[in-house]
């Protein structure tokens, strides 16, 4: 199957820090791929690399088919890439409903840009749908600011795969939350991948072996690995630089 | 056909479009006191307070376009007087040469339109202080330019503006008539809030809101937050001009005092105080600011002082302003009649 994203040989530097250094790797489509790997591995920035915010030093990042290594985060956006921040990114002032609306509005047609919100269309069902999927809706109102913390990572979640990308990027979706809810987001997430292709970086390796269908193991900025779950576990340089430490 | 999951969600009343038309009721209140107004200035037959009166909603309609900045798209700008000042120079210079109302309207529309753009592309790359700082800049440099420029009458301004009829359609208002031309500035502010309140009721408008609540997500929800900034400034840019082009029907002369930043800064000294982020708080602003700096200013000429004193105890004591207060109180009577 052709991948939807590929990633070629990307790096990047921070003065003398080489914080994502000559990385590769394919993302299949509807299948989790997963990036693990130490704190201060370089999984964030290579996230910050494929979904625009940095521009790489050297290297290539491919979706569906098209170099779209020098587009903005918002163009990418709009090819279809839907991403998640580790740290959650939402507008704190707006309620639950409005920050799903927001970022669900670009499904109506350009042309509804000048016509009143709230009107029934695809942006407002969408909505219902992911505050009925999120279990969010006895907090539709509220401001996204005045949420828990796991219940503001959910939104976090919902935030992103709100315009249907055709690839989501998760930056550790359970981060924070109890034992239970990083069970439930993870039933969530492997549901989502029936219809989307997810790239996900996650620290709970238990949600990894179980989700997931690629890992990509990461050691100072580099990959140290990849494959499947069970090849990669049992990779004594994975074991040595990862499991050891976890 | 119905999406079930439609039917499962209790359609959630949004704040955004309940705290807006909490903002319409308080400007229906606002239209409905300006009208009384009238009705007893015409009945008493005052020219000076009606004549006043317009020129405070003239300072609402800059102040509004202050509102659309600062307080939904989070930017400060320290030099609107800029668009307020072309507004009127060149509805002056269109009224010296034909006198028609929609002509100098029209004129000041497109001038905005097109220096806010060009202006606007120096502008929309930078946000924060750097905003403030450069929107003060080309405005000083415009003041600056006009001050300097005999053509446009240098210090002295544009003056002797003829008498402008406003036809109407149904009628024709003459400017000087102060009943006559309070009523059509009072109808232009009105025009100017209804449409700036409908755009941040449709996605274009959530999107400036967005912006001023996290920036930095906006690129993820598939927009350029400098195509957003640059739209912002525009039409912040449209609203003060076609403020600024009634000024030298009111007045009779344009003079570079209109583009300089105690201009500015008096309209954010409004905004403040009638309250940021509120839209109704730049019309009510603009009277309560025009009001005390006559009236303060008949017992002593250290107005200013007064001002600065009154407008550091509405931050402090205020700090949503005036609408702020209000406002609340009647978004939870909307939300109860909506139940
Ligand atoms: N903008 C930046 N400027 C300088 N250094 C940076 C920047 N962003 C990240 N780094 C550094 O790059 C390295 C990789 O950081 P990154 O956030 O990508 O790691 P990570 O794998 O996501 O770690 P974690 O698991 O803690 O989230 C770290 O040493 C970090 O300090
Ligand atoms: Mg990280």
């Amino acid at each position: 199957m052709k991948p939807v994203l590929e990633v070629r040989g990307l790096g990047v530097s921070f003065g003398v820090l080489r914080a994502v250094d000559d990385v590769w790797f394919d993302a299949e489509p509807n299948a989790i791929t997963a990036v693990i790997g130490p704190n201060g591995a370089g999984k964030s920035t290579l996230f910050n690399l494929i979904s625009g915010q940095l521009r790489p030093t050297v290297g290539r990042v491919v979706l569906d088919g098209a170099d779209v290594t020098v587009r903005s985060p918002h163009l990418l956006q709009r090819a279809g890439m839907g991403r998640s921040f580790q740290i959650t990114n939402l507008f704190f002032e707006l309620s639950v409903f409005e920050n799903l609306r927001l970022a669900a509005q670009r499904l109506e047609s350009k042309r509804r840009m000048l016509l009143p919100v709230g009107r029934p269309g695809p942006a407002r069902s969408r909505v219902d749908e992911l505050i009925a999927r999120f279990d969010l809706s006895a907090k539709a109102g509220d401001l996204a600011g005045g949420l828990s913390h796991g219940e503001q990572r959910r939104l976090e979640i919902a935030v992103a795969m709100a315009a249907r990308p055709s690839i989501l990027l998760l930056d550790e979706p359970t981060q924070g939350m109890s034992h239970a809810d990083t069970l439930d987001t993870a039933r969530l997430i492997r549901d989502l991948s029936r219809d989307v292709t997810i790239l996900l970086i996650e620290h709970d390796i238990g949600v990894v072996m179980d989700i997931s269908k690629h890992v990509v193991v990461m050691q100072h900025g580099r990959k140290l690995a990849e494959g499947p779950p069970a090849v990669v576990r049992a990779d004594p340089a994975v074991q040595a630089a990862y499991f050891g430490h976890a | 056909m119905r999406d079930p999951s439609t039917v499962l969600v209790r359609p959630v009343q949004d704040r955004l479009t309940l705290a807006m038309r909490a903002s319409h009721v308080l400007v229906a209140i606002f239209v409905a006191l300006a009208l009384a107004f009238a009705a007893i200035g015409v009945a008493i037959d005052d020219t000076f307070y009606l004549r006043l009166a317009t020129e405070a909603l003239i300072f609402s309609g800059l102040a509004l376009s202050v509102d659309i900045l600062l307080g939904y798209t989070g930017l400060l700008s320290l030099g609107q007087a800029l668009y307020f000042g072309l507004g009127a120079y060149v509805s002056a210079l269109v009224l010296q040469r034909v006198p028609s109302f929609w002509a100098a309207m029209a004129a000041a529309l497109v001038a905005c339109v097109i220096v806010g753009a060009l202006a606007g592309l120096i502008v929309y790359r930078v946000r924060g202080v750097y905003f403030a700082l450069v929107t003060f800049g080309l405005a000083q440099v415009a003041a600056k330019a006009v001050y300097n420029t005999r053509e446009l009458g240098a210090s002295d301004g544009l003056i002797g503006i003829p008498v402008v009829p406003v036809d109407l359609g149904f009628g024709t208002v003459q400017s000087n008539a102060p009943a006559g031309f309070f009523l059509i500035t009072l109808g232009v502010i009105v025009v100017l809030y209804l449409a700036v309140a409908y755009l941040f009721e449709t996605p274009f408008g959530r999107v400036l809101i967005a912006l001023r609540a996290n920036e930095r997500r906006v690129p993820f929800l598939g927009y350029s937050p400098r195509a957003a900034r640059l739209a912002a400034y525009v039409l912040a840019a449209v609203v003060a001009g076609l403020s600024g082009a009634l000024y030298p029907m009111l007045r009779g002369f344009v003079s570079p005092e209109l583009l300089f930043f105690s201009t500015s800064g008096n309209a954010i000294i409004t905004v403040v105080t009638g309250g940021v982020g509120t839209l109704a708080g730049a019309l009510y602003g603009g009277v309560i600011l025009t009001v005390l700096k006559s009236v303060i200013g008949s017992w002593t000429p250290h107005h200013l002082v007064v001002i600065g004193l009154l407008f550091m105890a509405a931050v402090i004591f205020l700090p949503k302003g005036l609408m702020g207060l209000v406002r609340p109180w009647i978004e939870r009577l909307l939300r109860r009649t909506a139940r």
